[in-house]
């Protein structure tokens, strides 16, 4: 029963994908949704969402929010374009920099949490702010167009790797980014002493801070974590449309947050897993993907995955039975 | 005499399994008015279940309830109030944020003949809700101001509000003073004499003899015995409870091996940036733990023993420091739970629910927690070792449970407070900071957690233990060290002392 109620993230994920086969268009008698390409353009459409996805379990683990991914991974787009195309820096150096631009945002955010107590509602929806601000600033305002080439004010032609596939055509690269990023979370989950840090702190602070867990360090490692994510997911989303665009990754904190909630992970903290949060960003980008090969209306896709989102946090309440059962106990 | 009184509530044949697990099973428990009747048992013998099925807060029971000989079914707390019986929890059910007025009339509101809430009238009638149960505190204060003990008696003056006909109070004494506990008393007395019948919870012996008329014991979710309570003995209670005779709870050779000085403090002193109300910390404590010592704190409800141990931990007040620690001869500087594990320090916290366990998390994560970077190598953690580790502590400490991988919420008490145990142990502690180790666990596992700590002490760890219960205080510790307003007042030998003499102590008689 237990073992169950584990893996109901999964079991979600089960559900919608038999109902996609079910609900498939067919050609020429083969299933379109069961069509490789399509199956990896599933992933491919919510890899960056389940980039940012991944960070945010970690966030809402030790039961805070971060509302800024978003926003940071406009910066970063615009941050990836500008240096690329106008600075004319490498490939390397570009995604270097990027990333600590992200890494030292969310460590700020972390800080601002952790040291000052303010709750990470607010410093990452004052975050989402500036970040946007900064990504704005950065780009006049103005989308930058990244066109690929040696010469001056030209991208070096590595980057544009990001919009192509691989493994003989078929695994698109923003797929196989986020599938790493997701399996190195899981391992870390897993096998750290961090982690375990990480679900005590969501659990009971008070304890885990008593416990001798440095739980301030703890949450900055953590914010910083997510804003690195942020900045990866930016840079996939410059390579993968060639642009850098300061309004770009708005909403995508809510869609980031929408995944790990059908994954099962608890907004309280303390209760959850990455591997839930990759089940949920998938099943949501089956959810589109079918919806859409079936021509339905997007506003009307929109309602069904809101009352999807509804429905997955009502099966999360429905925990064994086992726990918090206080006069349940073993006998003497 | 007795079968004269009316008999409103009669429970017949009680049974309610969870599962497969058996909760009650086929109880029967009369409550007559103006009675009050002691449910007693250890944690999990069915007391809590019983009386849930009672308020209406547990359906799917079988066997009758008869309220004034009516068979009903009590199927929500809202029908049971209607029936005119009301409880006491043993959590806090108050909101924090709302007055003491507003919370006593949750949901009843008194209303002007505009439908506006008439605050001035429930100020008024909480008043006097207030003054029955002794307290003089304005109505209008907020609740998250109050001290436990204040708290508590607003959750009785709260039922006090519903005018039940049958109160059930689960262990409403387990936060109060001493004096407070008297004042509750009092509310009990008259509220026998106005015919109210009072089911009573506890785990302390000697209350239940001052209050209770009949005393009904359960284990195992089964009665297995029934006693006049003013003659009932307390050794008759235990083992009605635990089911074999007790071996004695405390060791009579209490004195083991006394070994060099471990920890000295002197002149110790805290003055907070920020003070804050209804906190004492240190202002001039001094003494001393020997390896294999127990060291015993008393002291009455807010003479600084919880501030002093915080204190030595590194969780105390910020604030300027005054006097010294050392541990072991070296200055400690007490700056964090972090350092002070690692220089040997164990803290085992007063509330296990609030600042010991995540509720929610198995036992195994949090058996490990404070050693798990320990036992990691290069910040990766073998689970195999994780698991070997536990299940020592486990078997040491005596844990009942299914498995470490259960949530430690559906432990027992007792089970709880020796996994918080078992968890400072790991960390190989020097010094064991313990704040009322034993509170609302039975008297089985009282039993255990002493020989434990007489076992650690044994092993030339230093012991200092902060403790309510003058009992416990005698019974366990080497020397007993009195605390009042922040200071150290005076030192006590426990082989040569009574509970009252310490009990006279702690209320200001220096020894």
């Amino acid at each position: 029963m237990t073992t169950l109620f584990r893996f109901r993230s999964l079991f979600g994920l089960v559900v919608v994908f038999a109902a996609a086969v079910v609900f498939s268009p067919s050609k020429n008698g083969d299933l379109l949704f069961l069509n490789s390409q399509n199956l990896f353009n599933v992933v491919r459409s919510i890899s960056e969402i389940g980039i940012l996805a991944v960070g945010m379990t970690l966030v809402i683990l030790i039961g805070g929010i971060d509302l800024s991914v978003g926003s940071v991974l406009g910066l970063a787009s615009v941050g990836s374009a500008i240096l690329l195309v106008e600075n004319d820096l490498g490939v390397v150096a570009t995604v270097v920099v990027v990333l600590a631009i992200g890494l030292g945002f969310g460590l700020l955010q972390g800080f601002a949490v952790a040291r000052f107590g303010i709750q990470a509602f607010i410093v990452t929806l004052a975050g989402m702010q500036i970040a946007r601000g900064l990504a704005r600033i950065w780009s006049g305002g103005q989308g930058i167009s990244i066109t690929y080439g040696d010469g001056p004010g030209q991208a070096p032609v590595a980057f544009s790797l990001l919009g192509e596939r691989t493994f003989g055509g078929i695994v698109p690269i923003p797929a196989l980014i986020f599938a790493l990023v997701a399996m190195l979370a899981v391992v870390l989950l897993r096998v750290s002493a961090f982690s375990r840090h990480v679900y005590a702190v969501g659990g009971n602070e008070k304890a885990a801070r008593l416990s001798g867990v440095p739980v301030t360090r703890v949450k900055i490692a953590v914010f910083g974590i997510c804003g690195l994510l942020a900045a990866l997911a930016g840079i996939v989303h410059a390579g993968q449309l060639n642009f850098g665009g300061p309004n770009d990754g708005a909403m995508y904190e809510l869609d980031a947050i929408a995944a790990v909630v059908i994954g099962g992970t608890s907004l309280m903290g303390g209760r959850g897993s990455v591997v839930g949060t990759v089940a949920g960003a998938l099943l949501v980008g089956v959810l589109r993907n079918i919806l859409a090969l079936n021509n339905i209306d997007s506003n009307i896709q929109l309602l069904i995955i809101g009352l999807v989102i509804v429905l997955a946090a009502g099966v999360a309440q429905l925990r064994p039975a086992s726990a918090g059962v206080s006069e349940r106990k073993i006998a003497a | 005499m007795d079968e004269t009184r009316t008999v409103p509530v009669e429970m017949i044949g009680i049974s309610k399994s969870y599962g497969g697990v058996h909760a009650l099973r086929d109880v029967d428990l009369t409550v007559r008015a103006g009675e009050v009747h002691a449910l007693l048992g250890e944690n999990g013998a069915g007391k809590s279940t019983l009386m849930k099925v009672l308020s209406g807060e547990v359906g799917g029971y079988r066997g009758e309830i008869r309220i004034d000989g009516g068979s009903v079914h009590l199927g929500s707390p809202a029908e049971a109030q209607r029936a005119g019986i009301a409880m006491i929890h043993q959590e806090l059910d108050l909101v924090p944020a709302l007055s003491i007025a507003e919370n006593v009339f949750l949901g009843g509101e008194s209303r002007t003949r505009l439908g506006v809430v008439d605050s001035r009238r429930m100020v008024r009638e909480t008043r006097d809700l207030l003054a029955r149960t002794g307290v003089t505190i304005d109505p209008r204060r907020l609740v998250e101001q109050l001290r436990t003990g204040e708290q508590q008696l607003v959750t009785i003056a709260k039922a006090l509000a519903l005018d039940a006909r049958i109160l059930i109070m689960d262990e409403p004494t387990s936060a109060l003073s001493e004096h407070e506990v008297g004042q509750l008393f009092a509310v009990i007395a008259e509220l026998r004499r106005a015919g109210t019948g009072i089911v009573y919870i506890s785990h302390r012996m000697q209350e239940i003899g001052q209050v209770a008329d009949r005393a009904t014991v359960l284990r195992n979710g089964a009665v297995v015995a029934e006693f006049a309570a003013r003659s009932m003995t307390a050794a008759q209670a235990s083992e009605a409870m635990v089911g074999r005779p007790l071996e004695q709870l405390y060791r009579p050779d209490a004195a083991g091996e006394v070994g060099a000085e471990l920890l000295e403090v002197h002149d110790l002193s805290v003055t907070p940036r920020r003070p804050r109300p209804g906190r004492r910390d240190p202002a001039g404590i001094s003494l001393r733990v020997r390896r294999g010592e127990i060291v015993g704190l008393a002291g009455l409800l807010g003479s600084g023993r919880t501030e002093l141990l915080e204190t030595l931990f590194g969780v105390g007040s910020p604030g300027r420091r005054g006097g010294t620690v050392h541990l072991a001869g070296d200055p400690v500087d007490s700056r964090g739970p972090r350092r002070s594990i690692r220089r040997g320090i164990a803290y085992v916290p007063e509330d296990r629910r609030v600042a010991g366990l995540a509720l929610d998390h198995s036992v195994l994560a949090n058996t490990v927690l404070a050693v798990v970077d320990r036992i990691a190598r290069l910040g990766v953690v073998s689970r195999a070792r994780e698991r070997a580790v536990t299940a020592g502590s486990v078997e040491r400490l005596g844990v009942k449970l299914a498995s470490v991988d259960s949530p430690v919420g559906s432990l027992s008490g007792g089970n709880q407070q020796k996994v918080l145990l078992g968890r400072a142990l790991l960390t190989e502690p020097r010094l064991l900071l313990l704040d009322e180790p034993t509170r609302g666990v039975d008297i089985g596992a009282k039993a255990e957690i002493y020989r434990l700590l007489r076992d650690t002490a044994a092993g030339g760890v230093g012991v200092l233990l902060a403790s309510s219960e003058p009992a416990e205080l005698i019974g366990v510790c080497d020397r007993v060290v009195v605390l009042s307003d922040g200071r150290s007042v005076g030192e006590l030998d426990s082989a040569s002392t009574t509970e009252a003499e310490l009990l006279a102590a702690s209320m200001g008689g220096v020894a």
